[in-house]
């Protein structure tokens, strides 16, 4: 056992704040009055925003993972957390978009004394710290059981966001994800009970060091990646995803699209990239590729006919998942002695962070543009550009992402998957990057094109939009935009911490 | 005067940013788009040699090639900008064209001051998915018909173009994004003639090389006057810039040069071919420029086939003088639109000039472009097939200004507006004089041009057009086509397409049941499962 990753680093404690200080958010939000529960939820996020910058500058200036012991107890007998350089990305990612969030959806669920649910503000904002405290956990999890643990709070915290109005349609689209998302549960707590019965530890360092060739390993991975692609959503088994995401109100949808799919994507990536013996993968990740390659198809063509924004964006999110798994195929493929230092596992990352960036930023805009016009059916979006300035803006600077033109990170992402795809020979990868990329353009410009045109009669502005919360929209659209200023090349940052460079 | 270079790019998108936002400046600003090109130009004369490098992965250069056709594009822009608002007047307030004209020229003047594969990419994709604006601006299903075959077109081009850039950067040990690295390690490269494909495949869809042509026709005749003289003046020279930017003179390459210059010989003739069965003068101005590009593309193959270091300089020398012909004669038609005939052979008789003057009419500045090419092309075959395809467009041209009579006014006394006028006059003087100036810097001595054997290589492939003309016009059943030719080939493919989609949709929505996709599931992770452990 390597001695120095098994302690508690300086700067470990930052991660038992992560995971702690939205709980404590949350029990806060019951003693206040409910007037002060939104402010009180934007401190606590705010908080947790500085919380994981700090990890990640701790990361960076240590070049090593950080790791706390809970209690002081090694494992396998006590609880570790842990964050690399990915995980401290992750995390910041998901404080920004958290944080930003919040603002947006700032007096969106006030109090309605005579509506069908008055807990709403409640209900939101609770859901929304949890979310915020279970993603923490996932990232920073080192036990396998721990982390189920972290997956169910994420799902149930989620749910509820689903049904928040109450109406029929969304009851059903919220019950389809629980139920879906439940049987994924049992999928993955298979796999860890034959990860325990085979080991006897859920540590993913520990298991890391005394894996080998093993059978009950490999289908306890099996098991446990189609119990987290049916929580990502992955094609084909998104049938929960549309209705859930599109039916959710414009803040909790970006949180579902942005953020929550990338929870169990993150578990995977550890899985596949952490514990799954050097070379066993060849063919799982071929499968996990062409999973991915009929996601970015299928998804792209339903988002090519849908005639409501919101079901666009969310057939999107389907195909954009889509090019996330990519990954699996494109980084264990090449001959590169580190997976995590290769230009598709940086893309993959890139593509994670500007895809949650750009959709974010998205589904705000589609809400705001519903808050403007009264609707949002496509064909009628003429003249909005003159309407909303701001919130067009905001989804021309997504859309420069999601279709991955330069300078955004969607194209970063674009460039290097295609890079490494190109690099090894395996062109069938970079067909469907480019394929997907036409489709991509072909449902943006669907929405860009009336927007940006100009209606017979002057369109008129149904109804005010705070300047905030088209700035929100907006900033997140930037990020994802900025994104494509970085190197395009392997970041290091990415590399650091590794449990396979750690023990080979 | 490095700093000319980013003003140049970003004036017409500062201005687009504003108009967006301010009623105030969209209002004023509807009638100074002319303003808009003008750092472009300056650019061009007083910042050659400059280099800019941007944040992130952007970064803008400028060589003396990209200065021809960035001061050519400004030009025509400028002209362009005082024609517009003459041309729509009181449908300028209530449909703006100002967004797309601002983003679409953007594009097309930054394009040739890229200086790596992002900032070429970003730029080129600009110019080409904005353009989408200009062709549909004045409505009409035509228009949108256009439209989409332009999207499409422009988006497969981009995917192309983005398969060559990556397949460069991937060949290029360094690392190094800048275009100069980067082609430099080309002929070198293990993926050489895979980048070689999709770069001929990605700038020959947007010059309109045969087959990927197909978007040109239909869009130019669908487009507005000014609107389609920026686009086939300036926009299709992003396509131009990334042959003399991209394609390896320093090394010979004599396969891939003649490959090249076989498909642009193809598209020279066809686009004469096709272009004669054409009614509308658009239409067969578009054939004209299929026709053009095919011959830069023909030139450019023979350069690299022969290793040509001065082939830049050629190529774009040739494609400045088309920037003003092409976009002028376009600026001639809106001219000649709303002019009554006594009014029109001041207009008319510069339009005879400059369109012969594409076919390389002695003293023209068309003249000076074929004699910049000569030795690119060479004496042997390609050299033959050059003055054929120059006999070949004195036919078309001869074509268009039957045609283009054909669209004057009837009312007798109608006359164009002033600007509309002037934007065309100054697009003709420059198609004639500004090669003059240039000649010098491109092919040596002027003398070259006064020569009676250069004047007689110029002129005996325009008498054999005149004759064949002569010939053309006397058949009693031309032949005519839709514009696109291939394409009325294309739309039962086109509707195949949407039927796929249909059935991707109704499997979708069949994957996407209860029953089904708990299947799925339990497959997934049995099929997982037994795949991996099989593996071992």
């Amino acid at each position: 056992m390597t001695p120095g990753l098994m302690a508690t680093t300086p700067g470990g404690l930052l991660l038992v704040l992560a995971v702690v200080v939205p709980v404590i958010g949350i029990l806060a939000l019951w003693l206040v009055r409910w007037r002060a529960i939104e402010w009180v939820a934007i401190a606590t996020l705010a908080i947790n925003l500085v919380v994981s910058l700090a990890t990640l500058q701790a990361v960076r200036a240590s070049d090593a993972s950080l790791v706390y012991l809970v209690g002081g107890w090694m494992p396998p007998l006590g609880l570790a957390l842990r964050a690399d350089g990915i995980a401290a990305v992750m995390m910041v990612m998901t404080g920004a978009i958290v944080a930003v969030t919040a603002l947006y959806a700032r007096g969106q669920f006030g109090f309605d004394p005579h509506g069908p649910e008055r807990r709403r503000p409640m209900v939101f904002w609770t859901m929304l710290l949890a979310i915020t405290g279970a993603l923490n956990l996932i990232f920073v999890g080192e036990d396998l059981f721990n982390l189920y643990v972290a997956l169910e709070l994420l799902t149930f915290a989620a749910v509820p966001l689903v049904s928040l109005d109450g109406s029929r349609d969304t009851l059903a689209a919220a019950l389809r994800y629980l139920v879906f998302a439940l049987a994924g549960s049992v999928l993955y707590l298979l796999g860890v009970a034959v990860v325990y019965g085979a080991y006897g530890t859920l540590d993913l360092v520990v298991l890391a060091e005394m894996r080998g060739a093993d059978g009950a390993l490999l289908l306890a991975i099996a098991l446990m990646t189609a119990g987290l692609i049916a929580k990502t959503a992955l094609f084909p088994l998104h049938l929960w995803l549309p209705p859930a995401h599109a039916g959710a109100p414009a803040a909790a949808s970006a949180i579902l699209s942005a953020l929550v799919v990338k929870g169990s994507f993150f578990l995977i990536l550890g899985l596949w990239f952490d514990l799954l013996p050097p070379g066993l993968g060849a063919i799982g990740a071929n499968g996990l590729g062409m999973l991915g390659a009929g996601a970015v198809i299928v998804g792209s063509v339903l988002a090519l006919r849908q005639e409501r924004l919101k079901l666009l964006v969310a057939y999107s999110t389907v195909a954009q998942i889509g090019y996330l798994f990519l990954v699996f195929p494109l980084a264990t493929g090449s001959e590169a002695a580190s997976p995590f230092a290769s230009l598709a596992w940086t893309g993959g990352v890139l593509q994670l962070l500007a895809h949650a960036f750009a959709k974010a930023a998205m589904f705000m805009a589609a809400g705001l543009v519903y808050e403007a016009i009264g609707h949002d059916r496509i064909a009628g979006f003429k003249g909005l550009g003159r309407i909303a300035p701001i919130t067009v803006l905001t989804m021309t600077l997504a859309s420069v992402s999601l279709m991955g033109l330069p300078p955004s990170g969607g194209f970063s992402a674009k460039w290097l998957m295609l890079s490494a795809a190109l690099g090894e020979g395996a062109w069938w990868w970079a067909v469907v990057i480019l394929a997907g990329g036409l489709l991509a353009a072909g449902y943006v410009f669907r929405i860009l094109v009336p927007a940006f045109s100009t209606p017979e009669a002057p369109a008129e502005r149904k109804y005010p939009v705070a300047p905030v919360r088209e700035c929100a929209a907006l900033v997140l659209a930037v990020i994802a935009i900025l994104i494509g200023f970085l190197p395009l090349a392997p970041w290091p940052l990415l590399a650091i911490g590794r449990i396979a460079q750690v023990s080979p | 005067m490095n700093v000319l270079l980013p003003l140049a790019a970003l004036f017409p998108l500062a201005l687009f940013a504003l108009s967006a936002f301010s009623p105030w400046v969209r209002q004023r600003l509807a009638r100074l788009l002319w303003l808009a090109p003008l750092p472009g130009l300056v650019a061009a004369l007083f910042a050659i040699d400059g280099a800019v490098t941007l944040p992130g992965p952007l970064g803008l250069a400028l060589d003396f090639p990209g200065a021809m056709l960035l001061g050519a594009a400004a030009l025509i822009w400028l002209a362009a900008g005082i024609a517009a608002p003459a041309f729509w007047r009181e449908k300028l307030e209530t449909l703006p064209y100002q967004s797309w004209w601002l983003l679409t020229m953007t594009g097309s003047l930054a394009v040739f001051m890229a200086a790596n594969l992002v900032t070429f990419y970003l730029t080129f994709s600009l110019v080409s998915l904005a353009g989408y604006g200009l062709v549909t601006r004045d409505g009409g299903a035509a228009a949108f018909r256009a439209g989409r075959v332009y999207f499409t077109l422009a988006v497969v081009g981009e995917a192309f173009l983005l398969t060559a850039f990556v397949l460069l950067a991937v060949g290029t040990p360094s690392g190094s994004m800048a275009i100069p690295d980067v082609v430099a390690a080309l002929p070198a490269s293990p993926s050489r003639d895979a980048a070689l494909v999709f770069l001929i495949l990605g700038l020959g869809s947007k010059m309109g090389l045969v087959p990927l042509h197909v978007w040109m026709p239909p869009t130019y005749s669908a487009a507005p006057f000014p609107a389609a003289a920026v686009l086939s003046g300036a926009a299709v020279k992003a396509g131009v810039i990334g042959l003399v930017r991209f394609l390896p003179f320093s090394a010979a390459l004599p396969g891939w040069g003649e490959a090249l210059a076989m498909v642009g010989f193809v598209s020279a003739f066809f686009g004469v071919a096709v272009g004669l069965t054409q009614r509308n003068p658009k239409a067969v101005l578009a054939y004209s420029s299929i026709s053009q590009m095919g011959f830069i593309a023909a030139v450019a193959g023979m350069a690299l086939a022969a290793g040509r270091l001065a082939a830049p300089s050629e190529l774009a020398f040739y494609a400045l003088h088309h920037v003003f012909a092409k976009g002028g004669l376009f600026l001639a038609l809106a001219a000649i639109a709303t002019t009554g005939p006594r009014h029109l052979r001041p207009i008319l008789w510069p339009a005879i000039v400059v369109a012969l003057g594409i076919a390389g009419l002695p003293l023209t500045g068309g003249a000076l472009a074929k004699l910049a090419v000569k030795d690119a092309l060479g004496s042997g075959l390609a050299g033959t097939l050059g003055s054929l395809s120059a006999a070949a467009s004195t036919i078309l041209m001869l074509h268009f200004i039957t045609r283009a009579r054909t669209i004057a006014a009837s009312d007798d006394r109608a006359e164009a507006p002033l600007a509309i006028r002037g934007a065309w006059w100054i697009a003709a003087a420059a198609a004639l004089l500004l090669p003059w100036l240039l000649f010098p810097s491109v092919a040596g001595s002027i003398g070259k041009v006064l020569e009676v054997k250069a004047i007689f290589d110029l002129a005996w492939p325009m008498v054999l057009g005149g004759v064949a003309f002569l010939g053309w016009s006397r058949l009693s059943r031309r032949p005519e086509l839709p514009p696109g030719d291939v394409l009325i080939v294309l739309r039962p493919a086109a509707t195949s397409v949407r039927g796929l989609t249909d059935r991707i949709a109704r499997a979708e929505a069949w994957i996407t049941t209860w029953p089904v996709a708990g299947t799925l599931l339990l497959l997934l992770a049995i099929g997982f499962a037994g795949a991996m452990v099989a593996a071992r």
